[in-house]
């Protein structure tokens, strides 16, 4: 379910939260399939983003992140339980970019 | 080296109320939380008495933080599932959001992930009050926001050390403060009439066999804080992931699938609970 900022939307995206303004008024319900006439709606409302169906969006390429994990843990390889910790890690991470 | 006592630093968190560098929410809020005799009535009416803090309440009730099944709709029920502890740590959660965003970049999300992973590992234990886990895990570095709202500069100093010497943002604050995040949490903790457990877990998240009255509380948030850094989730001074205290680890057995299941609690549920100010 990513969060998606307004400026992305495209009509055929589907909410995956309704859209709620800021005195907490649902204006559009979980579900609803966008039109481009919602879609520019939204844009006029004082919101960042909306949360759409799909899968989550990983912000860094997939090297990218395991490279960084390898960086993050350098300092404790080796030391007790932290490379069974860090091998849990490293396939999680791996699933998100399957 | 320090020129900072850590008396001094004491003095000036236990007058947080008076300091020109803490907001003004913040001090409404410590002045409210503070109080002896407090009541649930009362605190829920400060709470409905200003809408902005009711909606960012509700959505926080609401969110994976908590886990709660269904929906809260109103303040009042809210506060009476919680119940006044949890209450109080919500609330300064929410208030603290945009302090943490404006003082460390990525500090709320860590501390968001560490709420979800708290909670869930204390569900995993079966322990009975898994929502004050949760607030723990909230507000673990709360200490990390006072000073680097009263000593910027010095903050500074601590962080690039840290990463100059690729230690600790714990072992570079107490090299330049005479004392930690930690220390700071705690003494607020004290301050706002936090029951005992609370207190603990927060002084010794980064040394859970020195807690007396709170291990396993205290194990679980060392854990979670150690797995939310693992996984990268928000920013907590440096980007390094400490080692875990094998007396902590051993304490709380947890088995790969379910260090695997809190991974994907906090997954699924960031960009939601984020979505709280
Ligand atoms: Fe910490
Ligand atoms: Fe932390």
């Amino acid at each position: 379910m990513p969060k998606i900022p307004v400026a992305k939307l495209e009509a055929g995206m589907k909410l995956a939260k309704p859209v709620v303004g800021k005195n907490g008024m649902v204006m559009l319900g979980e579900g609803t399939e966008l039109s481009e006439t919602w879609v520019e709606r939204i844009r006029d409302m004082d919101i960042a983003s909306v949360f759409i169906d799909g899968p989550p969006i990983q912000a860094i390429p997939r090297e990218e992140a395991l490279a960084n994990l390898e960086t993050r843990f350098a300092a404790v390889e080796g030391k007790p339980h932290m490379n069974l910790i860090k091998k849990i890690v490293k396939e999680h991470i791996e699933g998100l970019y399957e | 080296m320090s020129n900072i006592d850590s008396k001094v630093l004491r003095y000036k968190v236990e007058n947080i109320n008076t300091l020109p560098t803490v907001p003004g929410v913040l001090k409404r809020l410590s002045v409210i939380i503070e109080k002896p005799r407090i009541t649930l009535v009362e605190i829920s009416a400060f709470i409905s008495n200003d809408p902005a803090l009711t909606t960012k309440v509700l959505k926080m009730v609401n969110s994976a933080i908590y886990g709660f099944p269904g929906r809260i709709a109103s303040v009042s029920h809210a506060t009476m599932l919680l119940g006044l502890n949890v209450i109080k740590g919500l609330l300064l959660g929410v208030s603290v959001f945009e302090l943490m965003q404006k003082t460390m970049n990525g500090l709320y999300e860590h501390s968001l992930a560490c709420a979800i992973a708290s909670r869930v590992i204390a569900q995993k234990k079966g322990l009975k009050e898994p929502e004050e886990i949760s607030v723990a895990g909230l507000l673990h570095d709360i200490g990390k926001v006072i000073l680097l709202l009263e000593f910027p500069k010095e903050y500074e100093t601590a962080m690039n050390e840290a990463q100059a010497k690729g230690i600790s943002i714990y072992e570079a604050e107490r090299i330049q403060f005479n004392a930690t995040h930690a220390n700071v949490g705690s003494w607020l903790a004290e301050k706002w009439r936090f029951p005992k457990n609370l207190i603990e877990v927060i002084e010794f998240h980064h040394r859970p066999t020195l807690s007396k009255n709170a291990p396993m509380e205290t194990a679980i948030v060392h854990f979670a804080d150690m797995l939310v850094r693992a996984r990268a989730f928000g920013f907590a001074g440096e980007n390094m992931v400490p080692e875990i205290n094998p007396v902590a680890y051993e304490m709380l057995k947890l088995s790969e699938t379910d260090i695997k299941d809190v991974l994907n609690e906090m997954e699924d549920n960031m960009d939601s609970a984020e979505d709280i100010s």
